[in-house]
């Protein structure tokens, strides 16, 4: 049977080259043709993507502000985005991190595989999968049939992929984040809930965890994100681990929990990781 | 017309040279007039479109390179720099920038063209292995690419890519380390995603776009499987006619 098949094949293939010396088209001028337009699409749709970007970017379009004398990129989106966002900075972390909109699909597999116990899954087990099944396609479909209403497995499956890759990179693109100034306001209520309002060092680390970019990973009392699939951490300190655990675990969380994704935080230095720490070990859960 | 063309012959005396020592003319004569089924469609053009935005890349990518300064310090006033005060800097980063989402999108669209026309079947499966390499090594250059303007989002981006690099088993933080360069994103990983982003993934890549090419040309491509005299459909000729290959 699979000899039969072998057979078939070859001489199929053979047939084809005959068919195509016989009864074929030079390839220059025809196919050349169509080949050039589409290329010269291609470079215009690419051209005309630079133009919007910048001559859509608001002012005078270079992507940049004066604020009291200092240069900022803030509301400078066009319709493309920015140009460019602020220089790079260790220190402040106020926002989430995003990457090209074709790995959002990526990011959304994230959200949907917790933190810890299957988040490889998520980041590295689906993505090889995906990489391996395409990878032996042609050796699991060997069939000689190649016109799609016959093949509706293969149909099915592929109209499948693409929709769910479309779903996660439309719901990637649109997980919302908190912004670490609209999340400072509610340090006061967190405060009262938790029953830390009393502890200033607790107070001052709250309002570090709200800025610092904490929370579009974590969610604590409803507000953040579990976009990248980390923890609830509002009842973090009915664990007990202590100061210095937490501070040694934002200084570099691989080091602690082995095969962490959380970024390290060390950059905060000592002194606001052990108001952070404070800030965790008090949140107790709501009374 | 015999008369002009002797008048004009000269002109070919390179050509000829070139073509008596290397046999090149041939080979592309080759290409340029060998025998496509006649029944191509448009979807076809996709391969070629993806090599266009592959092309673009590569010649804008050269131009930033002779303004772009990959260390910490300098990356993003660079950046802003060709943005903003070099003639048309603005235009060769934008289509850089831009060009890459185009060039992931048109390869994606050729790959589900390739799988509707069932191209993938035999003899081709080589042609469509070297797609699926082809598929994961343009999306590292975007993810390598997209650190090096030094910005917030560059820097938090990658920082979390990372350490999901690093979640991998076995491979994985060796992996992270390596990219890295060091305990965080420093100085070392901007010129390390620099030299992978700019040298190692553009020459692969380049490389198995000739391949891909070559497997292309020699196999020859299909028909649309719906078309009524696709070439190879039919009832099968007699043996005794040509050789394959
Ligand atoms: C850098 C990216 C790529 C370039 C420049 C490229 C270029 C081309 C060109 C010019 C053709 C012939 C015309 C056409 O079918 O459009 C072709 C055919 C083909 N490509 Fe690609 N390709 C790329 C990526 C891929 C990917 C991602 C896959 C699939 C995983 C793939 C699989 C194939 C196959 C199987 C054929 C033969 C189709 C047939 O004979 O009908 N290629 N490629």
């Amino acid at each position: 049977m699979a000899d039969d098949r072998r057979v078939f094949r070859e001489r199929q293939f053979r047939q084809y080259k005959s068919d195509v010396k016989k009864r074929g088209k030079p390839f220059h001028p025809y196919a050349m043709l169509h080949d050039t337009i589409m290329s010269l699409v291609t470079v215009g749709v690419i051209i005309a993507l630079a133009v919007v970007w910048k001559w859509t970017t608001p002012g005078d379009h270079t992507g940049i502000v004066m604020h009291d004398g200092v240069a900022s990129t803030e509301g400078t989106s066009g319709w493309l985005g920015k140009l460019t966002d602020d220089p790079a900075d260790p220190g402040t972390i106020s926002f989430t991190p995003r990457p090209d909109w074709y790995f959002y699909f990526l990011f959304y597999l994230l959200r949907i595989f917790k933190w810890p116990e299957s988040v490889i899954l998520g980041t590295i087990g689906i993505p090889t999968i995906c990489v391996l099944l395409l990878i032996a396609l042609p050796f699991l479909d060997t069939r000689a049939e190649r016109r799609p209403l016959r093949r509706p497995v293969a149909m099915v499956t592929g109209v499948l992929v693409i929709f769910s890759m479309g779903i996660m990179t439309y719901r990637g693109a649109t997980a919302n984040e908190s912004l670490g100034s609209e999340l400072i306001g509610k340090v006061p209520e967190w405060a009262k809930q938790q029953g830390f309002a009393n502890n200033p060092k607790a107070v001052a680390g709250a309002k570090l965890f709200a800025v610092a970019g904490c929370m579009n990973c974590h969610v604590y009392l409803g507000n953040g994100a579990s976009n990248l699939g980390g923890p609830e951490l509002t009842a973090e300190g009915a664990q007990h681990r202590g100061i210095l655990f937490q501070v040694e675990h934002l200084k570099c969380p691989s080091c602690v929990t082995k095969g962490s994704a959380m970024p390290a935080f060390a950059s905060q230095g000592q002194a606001n990781l052990t108001l952070m720490a404070e800030f965790l070990e008090a949140s107790q859960g709501p009374k | 017309m015999a008369n002009q063309r002797s008048k004009y012959e000269h002109l070919m005396y390179p050509i000829d040279w070139i073509e008596e020592r290397s046999g090149l003319v041939g080979g592309i004569k080759y290409f340029l007039f060998r025998k496509v089924p006649s029944d191509i469609n448009w979807f076809q053009t996709l391969g070629s479109a993806t090599l266009t935005a592959f092309l673009v890349q590569a010649t804008t990518g050269v131009m930033l390179a002779m303004y772009y300064k990959p260390d910490a310090k300098s990356a993003y006033p660079s950046i802003v720099h060709i943005t903003n005060d070099l003639f048309a800097g603005w235009l060769v980063r934008g289509m850089h920038r831009w060009g890459a989402s185009v060039f992931i999108i048109l390869m994606f669209m050729h790959m589900g063209r390739v799988f509707l026309f069932g191209a993938y079947k035999y003899p081709r499966e080589l042609t469509w292995i070297i797609g699926v390499i082809l598929v994961a090594l343009g999306l590292a250059e975007g993810f390598t690419g997209y650190l090096l303007p030094w910005d917030q989002t560059a820097y938090w981006a990658t920082t979390v890519g990372i350490s999901i690099n690093g979640t991998a088993p076995f491979l994985g933080p060796f992996i992270a380390q390596f990219l890295q360069g060091g305990e965080f994103i420093n100085n070392d990983t901007l010129s390390r995603f620099y030299a992978i982003h700019m040298l190692l993934l553009p020459a692969m890549i380049a490389g198995l776009i000739a391949l891909h090419l070559y497997l292309v040309i020699r196999l020859g491509v299909t028909s649309p499987p719906w078309s009524k005299d696709a070439a190879g459909s039919g009832p099968l000729d007699d043996e005794s006619e040509e050789k394959h290959g």
